[in-house]
């Protein structure tokens, strides 16, 4: 089967600061992986590259097929991206950001159609968002800004889930429900989701594959309990934690041994 | 007795240094008005000293100051609007003399800190016109000089008035720009040349001097005679400009001239001439001289 | 959409109808229209001092309003408008050089066929031109136009003209002065159907392409990054639309000289009223710009009579307390973020 996601040696430097370096990773279509790594260890980045929105040294194929070969358009149906930022100068409506992500499916010329419609609602229920969505997205709570841009992405029916710390405003109920949203959609729809994480505990409950990156490189690349040990959070983050297992599904929690 | 030595030994030191001060006031109180000198802020001033006679005194003009063929020669003190404070100290001039509606008053008062002695005249109509080339002569010491000057003006304007007398008013434009249309308004010693040339200003009921006239307005008012005064005016371009209106009667008639003078746009001594320009643009039936019966028929005086 | 834009139509005939027929002098209008023969005042303000000035204000003001919402979008910025990328600024230095240098040039179209046009409109179009270029330049990093550098550019560019504009103010005679005012200031008027056919022509092509873009716009302005991951050429449609508003802006300020704020404010009410949506929003601005332009310059010729207010005066005199308003409105919003 053909990799959906596959870099080998990508490289990539802002001015003079190399912030990836000889990264070499592959994703299998239909997998889940979360990408972990302290602040500045290259994981936006590599979002960043997988997106074709920065360039790096090195090859990026999607699909078997070299990234810079295809047109945005296609690439825009192929793979959706949740990002950190939105730039919110304009007022929109809830759904009229949702429907933008239907953009790529008609024609520049025509207005939305009735399937673009249904595609749109189905998404913002999915991330219950239905109830605003005629509110203006500058009026509501970084949770709520958060799930109607998972709800555009979805809206553009992608293979592929880019998410860049998704759960970085939610509060708890919402994070445990995208994260379980992503897990449904991995199971049902086979999608293929790539996710920067910071919350290490939430990561390994939720995702069978991890990969830590350190200072640009990849240091772990493997399930939970491979890649979240005592020594690996010690050494990428500097900070001493004990690893116990949760007693449901017998995935690594981490303790942190507080100073006091 | 002691006391009162030392009382009137000190008033007079006083005196002694209050008369040192002022050492040079009082020496140009005593000198002779040969040795004035004079620096004009303006282009028509500058034309009036010279026609009184004063043109020897005059030390500083503006850059613009043409007229003349000395002034040209003379050394320059900067612009019309933007005289060079510097320049003008520098020649140690013991009159300035600019326009009121020029000068900046707080440059004004910035000479006058300098200890220049500076005159302001205003030249918004033809009576101020007349009324500061006397001032000025005498300011500066020969007010014969101004009467004559004046005499000499008011006779040109009774010549040229007594041409024009009985010819039927023409509604006139006067313009000094063509995009945009910038117009001789009212509150405009033009306009009061328009009117003693036997013309009708068409925007002379404006309050401005100057204005920016609509076409509409122009074609409403359907004038008679239409001069292009401004710079750069050439040849066939004013008639072109109004070419395709046609029912405005100096169109029609083929009297839309540019004439290009600054004896009538300068405020100054020339203006009677200006007055004889403007009037055979006006109405030329009055100047044209005796010939094939147009002197008489046509309504105006012979010459 | 269709509903809000024919209203808007209509508005727009019904106000070119009114704004000819509106002015300082008394029309008699049976005249004007029975006796079409050339020698009739009446139908002369009609047709010819009025007519063209009310066509070249409905091209002018949609073409600035519908260039303020494309730009508003493409820097990313509500408070941006037409003046800001330099090239209006640049058009009036290249005018008022022409104004100076040659002001009586003619040019002959089509061998003299079609008339003459004066040099002074392509001085400034080539100052526009001229600027365009250099902004465009500055503007350029790694192959993109930054939103943030252009903004910059452009004000940094304006100042600059701004300063050597000043500067022949003060060097030029009275008269010439004048003709300096019109180009700050802006002026509608003119009587040649040729100069308003080539603007409408240019203005509707400009307003068309920029039209179809409306989509693309939309997702540019979620941010340069979520267009691209939608699949909008950002570089490419940035590229465009600086060049495509450039010669607009170019060609409008050429002919009529700087009138500001028309295409700071229209934008801005036809999205209260349509929404942010560019498909919708573009034509209606268009349509709004065209309105508000014609009864602005009807004001400039009636307000003042005889004399004529530049046009730029009515329309900074509207869109200066605008401006406030927005700014204040814009900081609340942002505070209660």
């Amino acid at each position: 089967m053909n990799p959906a996601i596959e870099t080998r040696n990508l490289s990539f430097a802002y001015k003079d600061r190399e912030v990836l370096h000889d990264v070499s990773l592959s994703v299998e279509q239909g997998e889940m992986i979360g990408i972990l790594g302290p602040n500045g260890s290259g994981k936006t980045t590599l979002l960043k590259i997988f997106s074709a929105v920065l360039n790096g040294q090195g090859e990026v194929r999607l699909n078997d097929r070299d990234i810079e070969a295809y047109s945005r358009r296609d690439l825009s149906k192929l793979f959706a991206v949740v990002a950190q930022e939105s730039s919110m100068n304009f007022p929109y409506t809830v759904a009229e950001v949702v429907l933008m992500g239907r953009a790529s499916y008609h024609s520049p010329f025509a207005l939305e159609g009735k399937k673009d419609l249904e595609v749109a609602r189905a998404s913002m229920e999915l991330t219950d968002c239905l109830s605003f969505a005629n509110r203006y997205l500058h009026e509501l709570s970084g949770g709520e800004k958060q799930r109607v841009i998972i709800a555009r992405a979805l809206a553009q029916e992608p293979e592929i889930l880019l998410l860049d710390e998704p759960s970085a405003f939610l509060d708890l109920k919402h994070q445990v429900q995208v994260f379980e949203l992503l897990c449904r959609l991995n199971r049902e729809r086979g999608m293929t989701i790539v996710a920067a994480l910071h919350d290490l505990n939430l990561a390994a409950l939720f995702f069978p594959r991890l990969v830590m990156l350190r200072e640009g490189k990849i240091y772990r690349d493997g399930s939970p309990s491979e890649v979240l040990t005592e020594k690996t959070i010690d050494e990428v983050y500097g900070i001493r934690v004990r690893v116990e297992q949760d007693c449901v599904a017998g995935k690594p929690q981490l303790f942190i041994c507080s100073a006091l | 007795m002691k006391y009162w030595q030392r009382i009137i030994a000190v008033y007079l030191l006083i005196a002694s240094l209050f008369v040192l001060c002022n050492f040079d006031l009082l020496a140009q109180a005593a000198s002779e008005p040969r040795s004035q000198r004079i620096v004009s802020l303006a282009p028509s001033v500058t034309e009036t000293l010279f026609a009184l006679g004063f043109g020897n005194r005059v030390v500083g003009v503006t850059t613009y100051c043409d007229y003349p063929a000395e002034a040209r020669k003379l050394p320059k003190i900067g612009g019309f609007m933007n005289p060079s404070l510097e320049a003008i100290a520098a020649k140690r001039p013991d009159f300035v003399i600019g326009v009121s509606s020029a000068t900046d008053p707080a440059k004004a008062r910035e000479m006058e800190r300098l200890g220049l002695k500076v005159t302001l005249i205003s030249l918004a109509s033809v009576n101020d016109i007349l009324t500061s080339i006397k001032s000025i002569a005498r300011l500066l010491g020969s007010p014969e000089a101004g009467e004559k000057l004046v005499d000499k003006i008011t006779l040109q304007f009774n010549q040229t008035k007594k041409r024009v007398a009985s010819a039927p008013r023409r509604a006139t434009l006067l313009a000094v720009g063509l995009r945009p249309l910038v117009v001789v308004g009212g509150k405009n010693f033009i306009n009061e040349l328009i009117t003693l040339a036997g013309g009708e200003n068409i925007a002379g009921n404006a309050d401005q001097p100057w204005l920016n006239l609509p076409d509409e307005y122009v074609v409403a008012k359907a004038p008679q005679v239409i001069i292009e005064a401004g710079m750069g005016s050439e040849r066939g371009e004013s008639a072109k400009h109004w070419s395709d209106l046609k029912s405005i009667p100096a169109v029609r008639e083929h009297r839309v001239y540019a004439y290009q003078s600054d004896k009538i746009l300068r405020p100054g001594p020339r203006i009677g001439e200006g007055l004889e320009e403007i009037a055979r643009l006006v109405h030329p039936e009055c100047f044209a001289e005796a010939k094939r019966g147009v002197g008489k028929g046509s309504g105006c005086e012979g010459p | 959409m269709i509903l809000v834009n024919s209203v808007l139509l209509a508005l727009l005939a019904l106000s070119i109808v009114a704004c000819t027929l509106l002015g300082p002098v008394r029309l008699d209008l049976s005249r004007a229209l029975h006796d079409l023969s050339f020698a009739n005042p009446d139908s002369e303000i009609l047709f010819r001092a009025r007519l063209p000035r009310v066509l070249l204000g409905v091209a002018i003001g949609g073409g600035m309003a519908a260039c303020g919402v494309v730009l508003q979008a493409l820097l990313g910025n509500p408070l941006a408008c037409p003046q800001m990328l330099g090239v209006s600024g640049g058009a009036s230095l290249g005018g008022i050089l022409g104004l100076i240098l040659f002001p009586n040039w003619l040019l002959p179209i089509a061998g003299g066929l079609l008339g003459e046009i004066s040099w002074v409109p392509l001085a400034a179009f080539l100052g526009a031109l001229c600027s365009m270029m250099l902004v465009y330049r500055f503007s350029l990093f790694h192959g993109r136009l930054h939103p943030y550098h252009l903004l910059l550019s452009g004000v940094i560019f304006n100042s600059f003209i701004a300063a050597v504009i000043m500067f022949l103010n003060s060097i030029i005679d009275f008269y010439q002065a004048q003709g300096l005012l019109f180009w700050l200031m802006g002026s509608l008027s003119t009587r040649a159907y040729l100069t308003v056919a080539f603007i409408w022509a240019y203005i509707i092509f400009g307003f068309l392409w920029l039209w179809a873009k409306g989509l693309s716009l939309n997702l540019i302005t979620l941010g340069e990054e979520a267009a691209m991951q939608l699949g909008v050429e950002t570089a490419a449609l940035q590229r465009q639309i600086f060049i495509a508003s450039s010669l607009m802006i170019g060609a409008m300020v050429s002919v009529s000289g700087m009138i500001g704020f028309v295409g700071l404010m229209i934008p801005h009410v036809m999205r209260l009223i349509v929404g942010s949506d560019h498909r919708l929003l573009l034509p209606a601005s268009f349509l709004a710009g065209g309105i508000f332009l014609c009864w602005t310059d009807t004001l400039a010729r009636i307000a003042l009579a005889p004399a004529e207010l530049p046009v730029g005066i009515i329309t900074a005199f509207f869109g200066g307390p605008f401006f406030l308003f927005l700014l204040y409105r814009e900081g609340r919003k942002s505070l209660a973020l």
